[in-house]
């Protein structure tokens, strides 16, 4: 009899494949690391892939200053558990300048303190390869992208530039100036990661679990006031509510849904039942159509 | 019966911890059961499959796929309400093709000019569905798209029937290895779902369909807007006893079931931890299965050892089998590296020198006897002494035109000969070790992709107008700094690779001189 591999296993086996590609070809990679769950997994499928040695590449966490608490809590204590050389970076003029999540528009304050930083964490330490966690099935215009997603100089994503893949064949000669994205999840689901992270008992931040927060409602949505940056604006209450994220970002521009989930299995059973994509919780997203994609060419990742 | 492989679902049953190599096991998942709820919101699903999908706009294919996922999968509400709220076609359906758009490009201009991945899941199946351009300019983006596929999709208009385009297609899902097709007839409500319609196609679709290497040729009538045999089987076309497109795909075999073919490990990289004096080969099983205990040879090198660990984060195997990503330690340190492919001694790739290959040209620019190429192979990087086009594949009659010239979206038959020597298959042998890139040296784009029809250990003729990079050359100055061979061999491969690649350029045909045999 024929005995069936499950489709978690051949995931598995193709990201720590596409890990050990990149770590190869390229000079010198880094893991972006953003500390969500896709991150998690991300990470654990990097230590799969070189373990019983450490990471090869150090691992860099984009901070914008307005992460919420947990989330640096829980990056800090991953660093230290699994002993990652972990760079943080933070676009320090942006900071200085006052950007912020609340009172600049969505696109603004990506660029300044999410893109920016970005290229310049990449160039400062003169990264070659950046592995991140997106998949296809996040947004339509990720449904195109390759593996090794090529950037010109200046990070600019193009799509003619891109090349074909073919096979398991991972070309990662680079051209001048190119830098290169991975993508080992390139062919993950939400619910596979969700799945994943339950199969291989990993832990995720405290926030993805329900608990009193304080929470204002604005727009429609439900913001945690994760510290007294979030002022109320007329008529704003804090009320204690139970509350879950389904995914994690800067506190103000991340809505939270209510829920009595408070574990890993009733937290994977919620979202897996949920039945609204995950990217609706993301505010930056519906800022204008084919949004990603412009932020994708500006060298958002 | 297969025997037994580590990769069995939902449960690391086994996997084999052993306690006494010195090397921890990492953390082995303990045995927690997941909750029944979970496993029926998310079963860890038993399979998967890829799924290309082929033919022009005009067949009605993104809606034909839209209306797969609608009918047989897990779309999500948000996604539902987009279509409910877009404008309606056909009698009051959605437009389900709203499901497959794709960049804002693209959408403007009204193709798909890019391969774009789908995912969806029925019960017991992860399906993937590539979906690749039709038209003729996009061959290139159909074969890469076709090289990942399980299965494809032959879309045709009920009215027209076998088009030269279908022809076309067939021709390229053969060369890149596709063994499963369905020829999908679309539209048989414009036909009034007639049977003779119907089966005169099919018949067509049999005789052309033979003369490729198809394990499995299948056609079935539908007409996606109304979903008639799409998922659910279609009152109208009673005369039609066999599966719906669903059930036929539900009940292929999935990716990866067994191993088959020779084994074959492509060496990715070397692992090392110094605290358990562990050197482990990490890569994937590309053919094949070995266990422990077993002896594997280095083709190039031809030297040999026994399989003495094969190691994972979550613990060690017995057995390793196609698709498992593992890291294999030896029990001689044979100074394998990356781009080595192990294999059992009674069926080694061949330690090749020259190829005959058919080819896909993917550049925008057109083959130059004179560039500067590079062969990427599973996990080996190889300059390319000379590349020569002997001819074009017509993709209609399958006949070959001698050609010397070769640009975007031709199908090329040519020879390679090698810088010097790597370890390849033919790709009827096995498939990972057989097909390879085409890399420009200089600005690293992917210039072909194809597939080895032939690959010869003996070097080409022309050899003595070849300028031979030797070790001794190479030592003297631009590698000095080298001295921990053969630790330091792939180093010492990359810099004479280049040299090779500028004196090439500067239109000198050079070889390289093997390393020498480190083992005595």
């Amino acid at each position: 009899m024929t005995q069936s591999i499950s489709h978690l296993d051949l995931l598995e086996a193709e990201s720590i494949h596409i890990f050990r590609e990149a770590a190869a070809q390229f000079r010198k990679p880094v893991l972006l690391y953003s500390i969500g769950k896709d991150s998690t997994v991300l990470l654990h499928l990097a230590r799969k892939a070189f373990w019983p040695g450490k990471l090869p590449f150090p691992v860099l966490h984009i901070d914008t200053g307005w992460k919420f608490r947990d989330m640096i809590a829980f990056r800090d204590k991953t660093a230290r558990d699994f002993g990652l050389d972990l760079i943080v970076h933070t676009n320090e003029e942006g900071a200085a300048r006052g950007i912020n999540p609340i009172d600049y528009a969505p696109s603004v304050y990506t660029d300044v303190m999410k893109t920016v930083p970005l290229k310049q964490a990449l160039d400062k330490h003169a990264f070659d390869a950046a592995f991140g966690g997106a998949r296809r099935d996040e947004e339509a215009s990720r449904a195109k992208e390759r593996v090794f997603s090529f950037r010109a100089e200046g990070h600019r994503w193009d799509p003619r530039r891109q090349r074909p893949e073919m096979w398991r064949l991972l070309n990662g000669r680079l051209g001048p100036g190119e830098t290169v994205r991975v993508f080992p999840l390139s062919n993950w689901t939400e619910r596979d990661v969700w799945r994943y992270i339950l199969r291989e008992k990993l832990d995720v931040v405290p926030l993805y679990f329900a608990a009193e927060r304080p929470t204002v409602v604005r727009n429609g949505q439900l913001l945690m006031r994760d510290d007294d940056r979030l002022t109320l604006k007329p008529g704003e209450e804090i009320v204690n509510r139970r509350v879950r994220f389904r995914t994690l970002g800067c506190y103000p521009l991340t809505a939270a849904v209510e829920s009595d989930a408070d574990s890993i299995e009733t937290v994977v059973a919620e979202t897996l039942g949920a039945r609204t994509s995950e990217r609706q919780g993301r505010l930056i997203d519906h800022d204008q159509a084919g949004a990603m994609e412009k932020k994708k060419q500006e060298g958002y990742f | 019966m297969s025997a037994p492989t580590a990769l069995s679902k939902g449960k690391k049953a086994a996997l084999k911890v052993v306690a006494d190599h010195g090397v921890a096991a990492g953390e082995s998942v303990a045995a927690t059961p997941i909750p029944p709820e979970i496993e029926k919101i998310a079963p860890e699903l038993s399979g998967m499959l890829r799924v290309l999908t082929c033919g022009s706009v005009d067949d009605g294919k993104s809606t034909l796929i839209g209306r797969l996922l609608w009918d047989a999968t897990d779309l999500y509400d948000d996604q539902r309400e987009t279509l409910e709220r877009g404008k309606k076609v056909d009698g009051g359906n959605p437009d389900f093709s709203l499901l497959m758009d794709g960049l804002v490009a693209e959408r403007e201009q009204g193709i798909t000019i890019d391969i774009a991945w789908r995912y969806f899941d029925t019960a017991t199946r992860r399906f993937v569905v590539i979906d690749s351009p039709g038209h003729e300019q996009y061959t290139r983006n159909m074969a890469s798209g076709a090289s990942h596929a399980d299965v494809a999709i032959l879309l045709v208009d009920a009215r027209h029937g076998i088009k030269k385009q279908t022809r076309r297609h067939a021709a390229i899902l053969d060369l890149v290895g596709v063994k499963r097709v369905i020829l999908v007839v679309n539209k048989m409500d414009l036909v009034d779902w007639s049977e003779s319609a119907f089966r005169k196609i099919e018949a067509d679709f049999e005789t052309f369909s033979w003369r490729f290497g198809f394990w499995e040729a299948k056609a079935i009538p539908t007409a996606a807007v109304s979903g008639d045999n799409v998922a659910r089987a279609s009152e109208r076309m009673p005369w039609y006893p066999g599966p719906t497109l669903l059930e036929y795909l539900e009940s292929l075999p999935s990716r990866v079931t067994e191993p088959t073919g020779p084994f074959r490990f492509p060496v990715q990289t070397v692992l090392r931890d110094s605290r358990n004096d562990f050197r482990g080969l990490a890569g994937t099983v590309s053919g094949g299965s070995v266990r422990v205990g077993e002896t594997v040879v280095d083709a190039l090198s031809k030297r040999s050892a026994k399989v003495l660990r094969i190691a994972t984060m979550d613990g060690e195997l017995e057995q390793a089998s196609q698709g498992q990503a593992v890291a294999i330690q030896l029990d001689t340190d044979i100074d394998v590296a990356r781009g080595a492919v192990l294999s059992k001694a009674d069926a080694r790739p061949v330690t090749a020198r020259v190829l005959e290959a058919r080819m896909v040209w993917l550049s925008e620019t057109a083959y130059d006897p004179r560039g500067s190429y590079l062969l990427r192979t599973a996990t080996d990087l190889t300059p390319v002494s000379t590349l020569k086009i002997r001819s074009l594949l017509d993709l209609e009659s399958l006949e070959a035109h001698p050609s010397d010239a070769c640009s975007t979206n031709d199908i090329a038959i040519g020879d390679i000969a090698l810088g010097r020597p790597a370890a390849i298959d033919t790709f009827g042998d096995a498939p990972e070790t057989g097909s390879f890139m085409l890399v420009d040296a200089i600005s690293g784009a992917s210039i072909a992709g194809g597939v080895v029809t032939a690959a010869k250990a003996e070097a080409a003729a022309a050899d003595e107008n070849s300028f031979v990079l030797t070790r001794a050359m190479l030592e003297r100055g631009l590698n000095a700094d080298l001295r921990d061979r053969p630790q330091t061999e792939a180093e010492f491969r990359r810099r004479a690779n280049e040299v090779a690649l500028i004196l090439r350029a500067a239109g000198i045909n050079v070889e390289i001189e093997s390393a020498p045999d480190y083992s005595i």
